[in-house]
């Protein structure tokens, strides 16, 4: 099985938004460490933003909850 | 520039007048001034609707040297911006695409809204943190630039101090309040372009006037004769001609296109050709319009975009395809003047031209239109100064 930093490389190079919202997410939800989460959050969040993704909202939320974002946008 | 053209006889009456100098054809300084005093000051033509016709449709311009973003926003409605990211300057959208759901800077990832709103600024406070002080996402929206839809083209105003578009322009709406209703463009086979080794100007002036029909459209002469034709003259705001015996096209069945609805009985034998200084020239029929959009590339080049409407959504292509091909060929049939015309200002003593005190009111129009704003512009400098 690929590893997730594999996945993510393959992602940017296909610009496969869809997939960097997911994997960037996946990333976030394996990290104890919540710096390191809500930077994968940030990208996840940006990705889905570009691409209309319904997820962004509970992305945001999620980095508002943590302070990264403000909590209204 | 050091020193600004004589540009007093193109003022005088049309019987005493010259035309404008060669500089204002040749030389890049006064190209720089006119960039200025009569292109960004006015409502200038950027591109039309149907080019954005899906909302989220977003197509990069550039005019005069100003990159722009030209996109249908999540309401339906076009705005233009500068296509420039309010982080680093990066250019925001390089091809045309489809914005899905943000504009997304390729660079360090700053987000735009189709409205403009700045809605993400990743890592700006440091890694995962999204937001900082010294960062007001309210104040670094995407710059918007001043557009107004009319027949579908879309007009900008670039230094954002004109009177509204509708006021500036308030003669020809009312003039053309017939045709202000939906258009349809005709698609793929109805819009062409066309490459002009020319000072833009040049296009404007040839389109202004009729009296060159019979001698380089002698096709169209054959029904259309010169004494067919009347001068559209508005001082200081735009200028044209008019046929009353516009004939509609049609296919070997006999069939046309639909007319435009509510139309006054004028219309059936009327059409009207006008130029909508600065640079937009437009043309309107019983059952089609046009307009032309002309960017200015260079004090010698010029790119002609040409659009086709119809009154219903679903016309015939064929008889579309035919209708473009006449277009193209009258068009083209222009090309070679407007070029001759731009080589021969490279000929230090030609003054400007005279005209035709009965031909060419139209054409002086213009070039009246374009040294009164030269010297406006000229006097709130020299006040400025």
């Amino acid at each position: 099985m690929k590893t997730l930093d594999r996945q993510l490389l393959e992602a940017h190079d296909a610009n496969n938004a869809d997939a960097l919202v997911s994997l960037y997410t996946q990333a976030a939800n394996h990290t104890d460490d919540i710096d390191a989460a809500c930077f994968y959050l940030t990208h996840a969040y940006v990705f889905a933003l570009e691409r209309g993704d319904k997820a962004a909202d509970a992305l945001r939320k999620r980095l508002a909850a943590h302070g990264r974002e403000p909590s209204h946008d | 520039m050091d020193h600004a053209t004589n540009i007093d006889a193109v003022r005088r009456p049309i019987h005493e007048a010259n035309g404008l100098p060669n500089a204002h054809y040749i030389d890049p300084s006064v190209f720089d001034e006119e960039k200025h005093a009569v292109l960004f000051s006015q409502w200038a033509g950027l591109g039309v609707g149907a080019e954005v016709p899906e909302i989220g449709d977003a197509v990069p311009q550039t005019f005069l040297g100003i990159p722009l973003l030209m996109l249908r926003d999540k309401t339906g409605k076009v705005r233009v911006f500068q296509n420039t990211c309010r982080h680093r300057g990066m250019i925001l959208v390089e091809e045309p695409r489809k914005i899905e759901g943000a504009i997304r800077c390729p660079y360090h990832s700053w987000c735009y809204s189709t409205e403009g709103r700045l809605v993400s600024t990743p890592h700006v406070g440091g890694p995962g943190q999204n937001t900082h002080d010294g960062i007001d996402r309210a104040l670094l929206g995407l710059i918007e630039i001043r557009s107004y839809v009319w027949m579908d083209v879309v007009w900008i105003n670039i230094s954002g101090d004109a009177p509204k578009f509708v006021d500036a322009n308030a003669e020809l709406v009312a003039q053309w309040a017939t045709f202000d209703k939906p258009l349809f463009h005709g698609g793929e086979n109805s819009t062409f372009q066309l490459t002009l080794d020319c000072n833009w100007k040049l296009a404007v002036e040839n389109y202004c006037e009729s009296y060159h029909l019979p001698w380089i459209h002698p096709g169209l002469n054959s029904y259309s004769r010169l004494e067919d034709h009347y001068h559209i003259e508005v001082p200081e705001k735009y200028s044209g001609q008019g046929t009353s015996v516009y004939r509609q096209l049609k296919d070997d069945a006999g069939n046309t296109f639909p007319d435009f609805a509510d139309i006054d009985e004028k219309w059936d034998t009327a059409a009207e050709y006008i130029s909508v200084f600065p640079n937009v020239l437009m043309g309107v029929h019983r059952d089609h319009t046009f307009a032309i959009i002309l960017t200015p590339e260079g004090p010698e080049k010029t790119i002609e975009n040409i659009h086709l409407y119809y009154a219903a959504p679903k016309t015939d292509s064929n008889l579309r395809a035919q209708n473009t091909e006449q277009w193209k060929l009258i068009f083209n049939e222009d090309v070679f003047v407007v070029e001759g015309m731009q080589r021969g200002r490279h000929a230090p003593q030609f003054d400007g031209g005279r005209f035709s005190p009965a031909m060419d009111g139209p054409t002086h129009l213009f070039h009246d239109w374009v040294a009164l704003k030269l010297q406006t512009h000229r006097n709130s400098k020299m006040v400025a100064e």
